[in-house]
């Protein structure tokens, strides 16, 4: 990232796992992301026109997952990205309370694998509150991934120059406008990339639902191959269809970081 | 004229400390700023002139003693803090401008979500100010797009948009190019014509000269000797004044 | 006694400082489907088609080394060749043949319906509408569908899930082979008294040990020590063992 006029470095916060986002300046029409993506478009379509069986056989088995799988993927994004924010305010804050139930919580997240969270949700809990495969995949992916991104938006938010919420301050702007009007606006252009990451990792650990027999795009590959045996041509489609969502969700977190990149000085 | 006697003072500070950690920034600091008086400080870097002047919107805490502005205290937890900054305007060495926001937009932000200004009136009120300063051809520009010259007299022009009673300068020139601290001391010393009450912070001696109804030295977190500028200049009484202005001037 | 005798053999070539190798074949079984296989304390791979394929191995004259691996890709591995023979209560379907050797039949299985205590049913036209668990590309799953009786199918990785589903009030009944049925109804600790065994499917299928298509070898090895098995009585020994009861 570039420095800027007031001084401030961009910053880049290292992120674990995921697609990478597509450059938002990147204007030349051949570019990775759309090798990929036209790549994989092409392929799919030419495997179901070339060997509709068992291609297209397949294709037309996993609709219904694909459904299940945005579903509760966009449902964990709107759960985890507030959690987060609330997580990385809660981190930053003076008050003690607060700031130890932030940090617990994020502990303790980081602690234990994703797997077993819901696996706890879904079978353990289920001896007092019965809770569906859905709400418990979300509620424990919105969990887990708010953890992290929690302390995306900690950093982004505390890389914005002190000054900024001086200046606010002396004008007369409380905390919460403060973060709101200056700060968070701000601190979006270094938060959203990583955000945007953890939402892809976030898609590909949707396949985890099986265990809950929630038929997503993987359970629903596997009650496939259950009765088929045709390991090789499913998994293929498989993969080229979370590729192709995969691809979508991190052109869209691209775009919106281009939008959030107006004021910079050339 | 040293201090007005008659009308009550705007600011006042009273036996004022601060330490950060153990070693006293600020050491029984006391002093009245009258409405209309331009106060200027100056003194050696770590004499705690920033620190007092930060210390009066609260950006930074005193640790005892009492400062008053307004008539209200400003430590007190029965005083909305916010409110009182709302009639304390401040400009800072480094600008602080808000880069996401055109210039037009810093100088509106604040009336409208704070004095409940409708955004024609913000506007209005913003563009005259601009042109006060100015500098109303950049209303639509973002503030990357400026100098630090002019990015300083929009910050100017913010503070001044929400219409405070006492204008805080901390170092405005410090940070500037040399060729652009002119246009920024120009604005300053219009308003300070005007009857603003300004405290000011600076090394700019030329402008205390002007401007200055009163010039305060500070040295190691206590006010050392204050006056008019001139008496200052050429009859400095204490040593570490005169050693001091040896040094600048 | 054959095996005492490779053992011996063994010895005295690797103490001549040659190596002689009895054949030893990987046997891959899916540790989640008792009393057939499943993993004890040790996390070792026990039951009875472990101890039934460790017999047929020194019948035939081959050692086993028995591998927990997980259902899903069992057959995969076996096509490509990282294992040699599934000894994972593999019923024998048409199917299956297409894809796979198989040997000859060594046990016979219903497919059962499980209830929580107290519920049951008469025939599978009673769960219509019902939500049904089975563990995914099981024969049970297959039968359900088979039927053409319109229930909620859930296709769990595991049985075991399926069956706390069950209990936890979320499905309605689960299907799966008779023996797995019984062992959940009245051996397993946490289970046992919990569940009825309502319903045996008439149609019975039979397990057979698979192996990549094409290795005639291998099934006549299999087929020879499994006919030596049932005939020596060991196989009764085992049934006694890990069913409780003869069939």
């Amino acid at each position: 990232m570039h420095d800027k006029k007031d001084g401030s470095k961009g910053n880049i916060i290292m992120v674990t796992d995921g697609a990478s986002i597509p450059d938002p300046r990147e204007w030349r029409l051949i570019n990775a992301w759309s090798i990929a993506l036209v790549g994989a478009i092409s392929t799919l379509f030419a495997l179901c026109l070339c060997w509709p069986e068992p291609y297209l056989r397949i294709l037309l088995y996993l609709p219904d997952g694909i459904l299940i799988t945005f579903k509760i993927t966009v449902l964990s994004i709107c759960c985890a990205v507030p959690l987060g924010l609330l997580t990385g305010l809660g981190r930053i804050s003076n008050n003690r309370l607060i700031n130890l139930i932030a940090s617990t919580y994020v502990e303790v997240i980081r602690g234990i694998p994703l797997l077993v969270q819901i696996f706890y949700i879904y079978y353990a809990l289920s001896r007092f509150v019965q809770v569906s495969g859905v709400t418990s995949a979300v509620v424990a992916i919105s969990f887990c991934y708010g953890a992290y991104m929690g302390e995306v938006f900690r950093a982004g938010i505390t890389a914005i120059n002190k000054g900024q919420s001086e200046a606010a301050r002396s004008l007369g702007f409380n905390g919460f406008q403060t973060m709101r009007y200056v700060v968070l606006p701000q601190a979006m252009r270094t938060i959203l990339p990583p955000v945007g990451n953890e939402c892809i990792a976030m898609l590909k650990d949707t396949s985890l639902v099986s265990i809950m027999a929630v038929p997503d795009i993987m359970q629903r590959a596997r009650s496939f191959v259950g009765t088929t045996y045709l390991y090789f041509e499913t998994y293929t489609v498989v993969a080229l269809l979370y590729l192709v969502i995969t691809l979508m969700l991190s052109k869209t977190v691209s775009i919106m970081e281009s939008r959030l990149n107006y004021y910079d000085g050339k | 004229m040293t201090e007005s006697s008659t009308t009550a003072p705007i600011i006042t500070i009273r036996n004022v400390w601060k330490y950060f950690d153990s070693l006293p920034a600020l050491q029984d600091v006391s002093l009245d700023i009258a409405p209309g008086e331009r106060v200027v400080i100056i003194g050696p870097s770590g004499s705690g002139k920033s620190t007092l002047l930060r210390s009066i919107n609260r950006l930074e805490e005193i640790d005892q003693g009492k400062i008053v502005v307004k008539g209200q205290d400003i430590m007190s937890p029965d005083n909305d803090i916010n409110l009182i900054r709302q009639n304390l305007g401040m400009v800072f060495q480094q600008f602080n401008l808000f880069p996401h926001k055109t210039v037009l937009e810093n100088l509106t932000l604040a009336p409208i979500k704070l004095r409940k200004l409708t955004r024609e009136e913000a506007e209005a009120r913003a563009l005259g100010l601009l042109k006060k300063v100015g500098i109303s051809e950049k209303a639509n520009v973002y503030p990357a797009m400026l100098s630090g010259g002019q990015q300083q007299r929009v910050a100017i022009a913010r503070a001044l948009a929400m219409q405070p009673a006492i204008m805080l300068f901390d170092e405005p020139t410090s940070a500037l190019d040399p060729e652009m601290v002119g246009e920024v001391l120009d604005v300053m010393v219009k308003l300070a014509e005007e009857g603003m009450t300004m405290v000011c912070v600076t090394h700019e001696m030329g402008f205390a000269r002007t401007v200055a109804d009163r010039l305060i030295f500070m040295d190691q977190g206590q006010i050392v000797e204050q006056g008019r500028p001139e008496t200052l200049f050429t009859t400095p009484r204490h040593p570490r004044l005169r050693q001091f202005l040896n040094q600048i001037l | 006694m054959i095996r005492r005798l490779t053992l011996a053999l063994l010895t005295l070539a690797l103490l001549c400082g040659q190596a002689v190798a009895a054949e030893k074949y990987i046997v891959a079984t899916d540790c989640t489907w008792p009393p057939m296989e499943y993993l004890d304390e040790n996390k070792q791979p026990v039951g009875f088609d472990v101890d039934f394929i460790t017999e047929v191995g020194k019948a035939a004259g081959f050692e086993v080394d028995v591998r927990n691996i997980a259902w899903d890709g069992i057959f995969g591995g076996v096509a490509t060749g990282q294992y040699d023979i599934v000894a994972a209560a593999t019923t024998i379907t048409p199917e299956r043949q297409k894809q796979f050797d198989f040997s000859d039949p060594y046990y016979e299985v219903a497919q059962a319906v499980v209830l929580p205590a107290g519920k049951s049913i008469k025939s599978l036209e009673d769960l219509k509408g019902k939500k049904v668990g089975g563990q995914i590309g099981t024969t049970g799953v297959f039968v359900v569908r088979k039927s053409g009786v319109p229930v909620d199918l859930k296709e769990y990785d595991d049985v075991g899930l399926a069956i706390q589903d069950m209990l936890g009030g979320r499905i309605d009944a689960v299907i799966c082979d008779d023996p797995v049925a019984m062992y959940y109804a009245n051996k397993k600790a946490d289970t046992a008294g919990k569940l009825n065994l309502s319903y045996k499917t008439d149609e019975k299928e039979y397990y057979g040990f698979t192996v990549r298509k094409g290795r005639k070898d291998l099934v006549e090895k299999l087929n020879k020590g499994i006919k030596a098995v049932k005939a020596s009585g060991i196989e009764a020994k085992l049934l006694e063992k890990w069913m409780g009861a003869s069939k």
